[in-house]
């Protein structure tokens, strides 16, 4: 019986057993008796420096959404309207003005942080200026269209964003002065980096230490090796259920370094409320059989990919590119990860249900908008084509969860193409840095990508845009190194054509999408979902695409 | 005694830091290793990776930076983590290190209480069904490997029998102090204890049976029995003793080593968050100062074990202690 076979026996168990489980909405009514009770979060280990400014983790994002505001922030929803930006901090989302140039945010009054002190314009300016003080990782490559970036970006120690971010007090208003439009400002305001912080926050990575916090709950202690504490935020007091809801539990444990399998089972035991991580696939027949409504499956902005480089042989060949393209068998891929249920095939660059996103798929039988088979005899003449059979082809693998089985398949593939292919498995710790730097001479790899915010952008022009390409670099994200200087101007056309017309740039993002999956960079496998395994004392259970699970609005009693 | 206790000194600081060193040029060895664009983030500018390599001090030569580390790891004592950024690792090895001895002294009491009722047990009974039995199931505890006894455990006791009468007092995986709750701290080590003292069980009592069997062909054996001794005392008084002196030295490093860190299987099977698991966690993030400060401290402890061993040579055995 191959691995293969028996995931797939246990996605149908999936399939059938979540397909019973409904979930609920509360009523007001109810609301008021499920407040209080301590909610239970374990993950394998802690996501590094709690500084909300400098954490680039979703999961420490996801304890941020409910600590920290922003500005403006993603709507606390279910579905497609928790993409959707609301004001939080300020009282609404500003008009654009100087041709997108300039907004003008008015802040609340009466807001307090977690120390008691009221939230002024100084805070959010020197909130800003601490983003490069700190050396937020995206300074340079988010933040550097405020006025004065710069700046601040060669000497993020005397950073002022003079004429970039300007407080009056009088008026209770922020102004920021952009060096050019940028349709996704709101946005990068929106995620944790944004949030706005005391003043006299200390100007450097904040480490173990929280900070102030202004949602409705703070974290009150924090240690990487065993455990973080949420309790309630005394001074907060609803403003806006649309941006920043009040929560039902009195605390939050999050407890880190227990093992995924070991996760499964405290929650099955009634242990633990929650899990970080992807269960074990071989637990998840047994999950479905006896716990069929502690699952949840939701939907995720994200690919599985392996980039292919394409400056160096046998990749910086297309028709070789295309030829394993036609050969994945993306229905193969998605078995190994946990089956129909926990991913749908995919062959283009964004994931379904994005902005800009028009189904295509040219790398399949009866080429069109759908994936049905691998296209092998194409494949097969392609390789000939491509004159690379016999090539050596070293596939690089990280080692977490079924990332080294679907590598193996690809292997497998290479193989039957004519390549001479090997796996080499390396940690995940190393292995994202490894893919990147071009001096390791990677041929082909497996990665992934979640968005960072709901914009073509994030995958396109991040991905594969020559801006992104550093060679030589470990931080050089658009792994495949390709730069099509066609493509990348009309990427940079329509990052501004998308400040003033949105729906335009969505139905450019589709052709630029499917123009570089032509272009073949990578073999593009399928789009996951996330699957949650609560406890069976967890209600009102609430997923927002952009941060997942939201902790503030899951009762447990 | 002041000549061999300054000679051990410095065998000791002698091994530690080449063990220091061999650890730091492996971290930077092994490719893609660099920390710098794995603090960055993951679409860092290289302007804002040149900032951090630099705040990181990770732009100087290499043995500038060994001697920073090894400045901050034993002078100013506020090396930080390089993953859980501002996590300081000498309070974290601190922390973790009551619930490392908490371990391997309750494993080591049950593994030298039943590693030497096994050996005397099969040597007094040297050929008989109950001799082989043991050391079968001695052979058999040895060929297990910790991970998979401790997995096993788990999926008994955690998991498929965790709701009836026999394991439902068993609490979940991880650690509570002594000083929080005696009985907790209890209940939930007697099943790691077990998983640990298992392996050592069987070596011990199959060496201590070898080496009473050898013994027992001793001259002052003979002249015991001679002297018409009970086989209880001659076994205890005599032949035990001298038999002891394998199995303390043994003892004596392998409780060094697990003290020092060697016991990571067992406490990352079960939860533990002991020196151990703190080493297995710092080597899966490739985390330099941890890394560091783990190996310092366990090869600290191997070190001493083995100083230990010597002097208790020199009580148990007046032969050593002449030939000094």
């Amino acid at each position: 019986m191959t691995l293969r076979r028996w995931l797939q026996s246990s996605a149908v168990a999936l399939l059938a057993a979540t397909g019973l489980s409904a979930l609920a909405l509360p009523s007001a009514a109810d609301a008021a008796d499920h407040t209080g009770g301590t909610l239970r979060l374990t993950s394998s280990s802690a996501a590094g420096t709690i500084d909300p400014q400098v954490n680039y983790t979703a999961q420490d994002w996801q304890i941020f959404y409910i600590t920290n505001d922003g500005l403006v922030e993603f709507k606390k929803d279910e579905g497609p309207g928790s993409n959707d930006v609301v004001p939080d901090l300020a009282t609404s989302i500003p008009k654009p003005q100087d041709g997108g140039k300039t907004y003008v945010f008015t802040l609340r009054k009466g807001i307090k942080f977690s120390t008691g002190a009221e939230v002024t314009p100084d805070d959010v300016v020197a909130s800003f200026q601490r983003l490069f003080k700190v050396s937020n990782p995206n300074a340079g490559s988010w933040y550097n269209v405020i006025v004065g970036a710069d700046a601040c970006i060669k000497t993020p120690a005397t950073c002022t964003l003079a004429g970039g971010v300007v407080a009056d007090d009088k008026a209770n208003t922020i102004t920021f002065h952009l060096t050019q439009p940028d349709s996704e400002f709101f946005y990068k305001l929106a995620t944790p980096f944004g949030s706005i912080l005391p003043a006299n926050t200390p100007p450097k990575d904040l480490g173990t230490t929280p900070a102030a916090a202004t949602g409705p709950y703070m974290i009150t202690s924090n240690d990487p090796q065993k455990a973080m504490i949420l309790k309630r935020n005394p001074y907060f007091k609803e403003w806006s259920a649309a941006a920043q809801p009040a929560g039902y539990v009195d605390e939050i444990d999050y407890t880190f370094g227990t093992k995924p399998e070991d996760e499964i089972t405290a929650i099955e035991n009634g242990q633990q409320d929650w899990m970080f991580d992807t269960p074990p696939a071989d637990r998840l027949p047994e999950m479905s059989r006896k716990f069929p409504k502690q699952i949840h499956i939701n939907p995720l902005f994200a690919i599985f990919y392996a980039p292919m480089n394409v400056n160096i042989a046998p990749f910086n060949n297309k028709d070789a590119r295309l030829a394993v393209n036609y050969a994945f068998n993306r229905r193969s891929a998605v078995d190994i990860y946990g089956g129909p249920r926990l991913a749908v095939p995919n062959c283009q660059i964004l994931p379904p249900g994005f902005p800009g996103y028009k189904p295509y798929c040219p790398y399949t039988k009866n080429p069109g908008t759908k994936w049905s088979a691998p296209d092998m005899a194409k494949a097969k003449s392609l390789m000939a084509a491509s004159g690379q059979a016999g090539q050596k082809v070293t596939v690089i693998s990280d080692d977490q969860n079924t990332d080294p089985q679907i590598s193996t398949y690809l292997v497998s593939v290479l193989n039957q193409l004519g390549f001479k292919a090997t796996l080499k498995v390396i940690s995940a710790n190393i292995q994202f840095t490894y893919i990147q730097n071009t001096k390791n001479n990677v041929q082909i790899s497996l990665s992934q990508w979640y968005q960072d915010y709901p914009a073509a952008s994030d995958f396109i022009n991040v991905l594969l845009g020559c801006g992104s390409f550093h060679p030589g670099s470990d931080a050089s994200i658009n792994i495949s190194g390709f730069c099509d200087k066609t493509i990348d101007a009309a990427i940079q056309k329509n990052l501004v054509t998308a400040v003033t017309d949105p729906k335009a740039a969505n139905a450019e993002w589709a052709k630029l999408d499917h123009e570089l999956t032509d272009q073949a960079p990578w073999v593009t496998m399928f789009t996951p979902k996330q699957l949650d395994f609560v406890s069976k004392r967890l209600g009102n259970f609430s997923y927002s695409d952009q941060f997942k699970v939201i902790f503030s609005q899951v009762w447990v009693q | 005694m002041l000549l061999p206790t300054l000679r051990r000194l410095a065998e000791m600081i002698f091994v530690m830091l080449g063990i220091s060193i061999v650890v730091f040029l492996i971290f930077f060895a092994t490719p893609g290793s660099d920390p710098a664009a794995r603090i960055a983030g993951r679409n860092a500018t290289p302007e804002t990776l040149a900032q951090v390599r630099h705040s990181f001090g990770l732009d100087q030569p290499l043995p500038i930076q060994y001697i920073k580390v090894m400045e901050k790891l034993f002078i100013s004592r506020d090396l930080t983590s390089f993953v859980n950024r501002g996590q300081k690792v000498i309070p974290a090895v601190i922390e973790a290190t009551p619930v490392t001895l908490s371990l391997v002294l309750g494993a080591a009491v049950i593994w030298v209480i039943f590693g030497i009722w096994v050996g005397v047990t099969a040597a007094a009974t040297r050929g008989t069904v109950i001799d082989r039995g043991l050391m079968l199931l001695g052979l058999v505890g040895v060929s297990m490997p910790v991970f998979w006894v401790g997995s096993v455990a788990n999926l008994i006791t955690q998991s498929r029998f965790h709701d009836t009468w026999l394991f439902h007092w068993v609490p979940g995986l991880g650690y509570t102090p002594i000083t929080q709750n005696p009985w907790l701290w209890f209940k939930s080590l007697i099943i790691p204890w077990m998983t640990l003292a298992i392996l050592y069980i069987g070596l011990y009592g199959r060496v201590l049976r070898a080496n009473l069997v050898e013994a027992y062909q001793e001259d002052f054996i003979r002249t015991a029995r001679a002297k018409g001794l009970s086989e209880t005392r001659i076994m205890f008084r005599h032949a035990l003793r001298t038999s002891l002196i394998t199995f303390v030295s043994m003892f004596g490093l392998d409780f060094g080593a697990l003290v020092g860190g060697g016991a990571l299987l067992t406490e990352v099977v079960f939860d533990l968050p002991g020196v151990g698991r703190l080493t297995y966690q710092a080597l899966q993030n490739l985390d330099l100062p941890f890394i560091m400060a783990t190996v310092m401290y366990s090869s600290f402890f191997v070190v001493v074990a083995n100083a230990l061993v010597d002097i208790a040579y020199a009580w148990l055995d007046p032969r050593v202690r002449d030939a000094r």
